[in-house]
């Protein structure tokens, strides 16, 4: 039940859907962590989310922020705080667009 | 809708269509159905699972087995022996074995069972099957078979025929045999189709056909068969041009009704009405009710809630309350759509609080909030920034497990984002997720496209 909006950025767009549902090989840090050679963009955002949920990593005083262990370091570009505002164009790094 | 900036409006225009789905759209046409459909059914003994031992006791499609199971099951003392068994017999054999095989059968059921004597009953059993869905070719050869096995037996096709005929021509898409078929049997055995056959195959052509080619049938049936559409058949042809908003082809087929000697009854204004609703034209709307309350037509729940719905679209939520006043004056209580609507309204005018009273007031009148509702009221209560509120009313939500509507949960999740409080944003995607609401895609892209739109705004300075 997709909204009409976003049929319209969305499902009409082929591009943009492939570009979140399609599988993508992974480099050697990224695959380490979700234990897969293959993830999809969307995948690997609700992996580390919920991994984040599972190892109780939000800031108790901050729901905003994460405190990352070290596994999670290794994909967030070693950073050791991160908002959850971010967490959606850090993953995105490691999807970089196919070039034409 | 002055107060709402661009970005939001077509989230606006998203939840009036939910109310609107939830809505009961086509009032008319499906209540003349249901009556016909109940005359059909006390008609046709299709239904052998009455007798739920022998719901289908027949498996394969191979006659000789089923014959053989059919004698096993005769010789045994217990079986009752009356038509309605046999007739389960053979539907469980006809619904899953080609025609020939089924005319086999039937054969051998009458010499074998002296007591099976087969009535019309029997035979529209067969030619409810007469169409499978695995064979390809038209189903119209199988149809003629069946009659005329029918009149070898003694039983020339009567209105049931035609009406069982039809509904198989038409399932299996193929309309236009159905009316050719209508006609020729019209020709040659004068039976002529009753007003729920008609009204079933106008329905239908309106459905999968152009209207033009709906008029050229209705002139066809009008000169092969003699028979003209009825209010009925008026009310399906209004409905489907509103649904493709035509209103100024609904007005002509209103004046046309009137010329034709009928009266247009409250199924037909509803119908109308649900056309203006569609294109938002709230005064023919008034203007359509005042002159039905003029006619002395009564009207019913569903044109109070059209009203209602389509004053509430066009912010006229005031006009709207009075109808509710009226409403209630004059017996009819207003239901979960009715107050949906006026809700809706209300949070249009940016009047969230108003709208929760409303609720209070709905509770009160023993009606209870559905899906729709919630989705209504959080929208509302994020649109005006009156997060707390909404964050409570999104609990009960979850405590209840209602189901979020795209419209609403994206609403929602800005109104969150804007105050900062991205980790509850983070934890309605996750109930979207969990209940299906939305697809995991669509909350996902949602959920991005604002955090992006986030970012956006703190550089302005708009967000904290």
């Amino acid at each position: 039940m997709l909204p009409p909006r976003l049929k319209k950025t969305v499902m009409d767009n082929p591009k943009k859907l492939a570009n979140l549902i399609d599988l993508v090989n992974l480099p050697s840090t990224l695959q380490e962590f979700v234990g897969q050679s293959q993830i999809s963009r969307l995948g690997c955002f609700m992996r580390v989310w919920s991994y984040i949920k599972t190892n109780n990593l939000q800031d108790p005083q901050n729901k905003n922020l994460v405190n990352c262990d070290e596994k999670l370091k290794s994909i967030l570009l070693g950073q050791s705080k991160v908002d959850l505002a971010e967490l959606p164009s850090l993953i995105k790094l490691h999807f970089p667009k196919e070039p034409k | 809708m002055g107060k709402i900036p661009a970005c939001l409006r077509s989230t606006a225009t998203q939840i009036l269509k939910n109310t609107a789905q939830s809505q009961p759209s086509k009032p008319s046409p499906s209540s003349h159905f249901s009556r016909s459909n109940k005359k059909l059914k006390s008609i046709k003994p299709l239904k052998p699972s009455l007798n739920p031992n022998f719901s289908s006791p027949i498996t394969s499609p191979n006659l000789s087995e089923a014959k053989t199971l059919i004698n096993s099951l005769i010789s045994n003392p217990k079986t009752p022996i009356d038509l309605q068994f046999h007739n389960s017999l053979l539907h469980s054999y006809s619904s899953i074995a080609p025609l020939h095989d089924c005319f086999d059968l039937f054969n051998h059921m009458v010499k074998t069972l002296p007591c099976f004597s087969p009535d019309r009953s029997s035979f529209h059993i067969l030619l409810s099957h007469s169409f499978n869905s695995k064979t390809s070719h038209s189903p119209v050869p199988h149809v003629c078979r069946v009659l005329d096995f029918m009149a070898s037996h003694g039983f020339p096709p009567d209105p049931v025929t035609v009406d069982i005929a039809v509904r198989v021509l038409c399932r299996s898409g193929y309309d236009e045999d159905a009316v050719k078929f209508v006609t020729e049997l019209h020709c040659k055995n004068s039976v002529t189709l009753d007003y729920y056959t008609y009204n079933f195959l106008v329905k239908h052509l309106c459905k999968n056909r152009s209207m033009s080619m709906v008029y050229t049938v209705i002139d066809e049936l009008r000169g092969s068969v003699g028979m003209k559409p009825d209010l009925v058949t008026y009310t399906i042809l209004i409905d489907n041009v509103c649904n493709s908003k035509n209103v100024r082809e609904a007005t002509r087929l209103l004046s046309e009704l009137n010329e034709n000697g009928f009266k247009p009854d409250c199924y037909v204004y509803n119908t109308v009405m649900k056309g203006y609703c569609n294109l938002s034209l709230s005064n023919e709307l008034v203007k359509l009710y005042k002159k039905m309350t003029e006619e002395g037509v009564e009207p019913d729940i569903v044109t109070y809630n059209t009203l209602i719905f389509g004053l509430s679209k066009t912010g006229r939520v005031k006009e709207a309350r009075k109808y509710l006043e009226v409403m209630t004056k004059t017996d009819h209580s207003p239901d979960t759509v009715t107050y949906t609507s006026l809700m809706n309204g209300l949070c249009r005018e940016g009047d969230a609080m108003g709208a929760m009273r409303l609720l209070v007031e709905m509770e009160a009148n023993g009606c209870k909030p559905n899906a729709c509702t919630y989705n209504t009221l959080l929208n509302g209560l994020c649109k005006s920034r009156l997060l707390d509120k909404g964050m409570e009313l999104f609990g009960v939500m979850k405590e209840g497990g209602v189901q979020l509507e795209s419209a609403s949960y994206a609403t929602c999740l800005r109104g969150l984002c804007r105050e900062g409080r991205v980790g509850e944003a983070y934890e309605v995607f996750d109930y979207a997720v969990e209940t299906k609401s939305l697809t995991d895609v669509a909350a996902y892209t949602t959920l991005e496209s604002t955090l992006k739109w986030l970012k956006k705004a703190r550089g302005q300075g708009l967000a904290v």
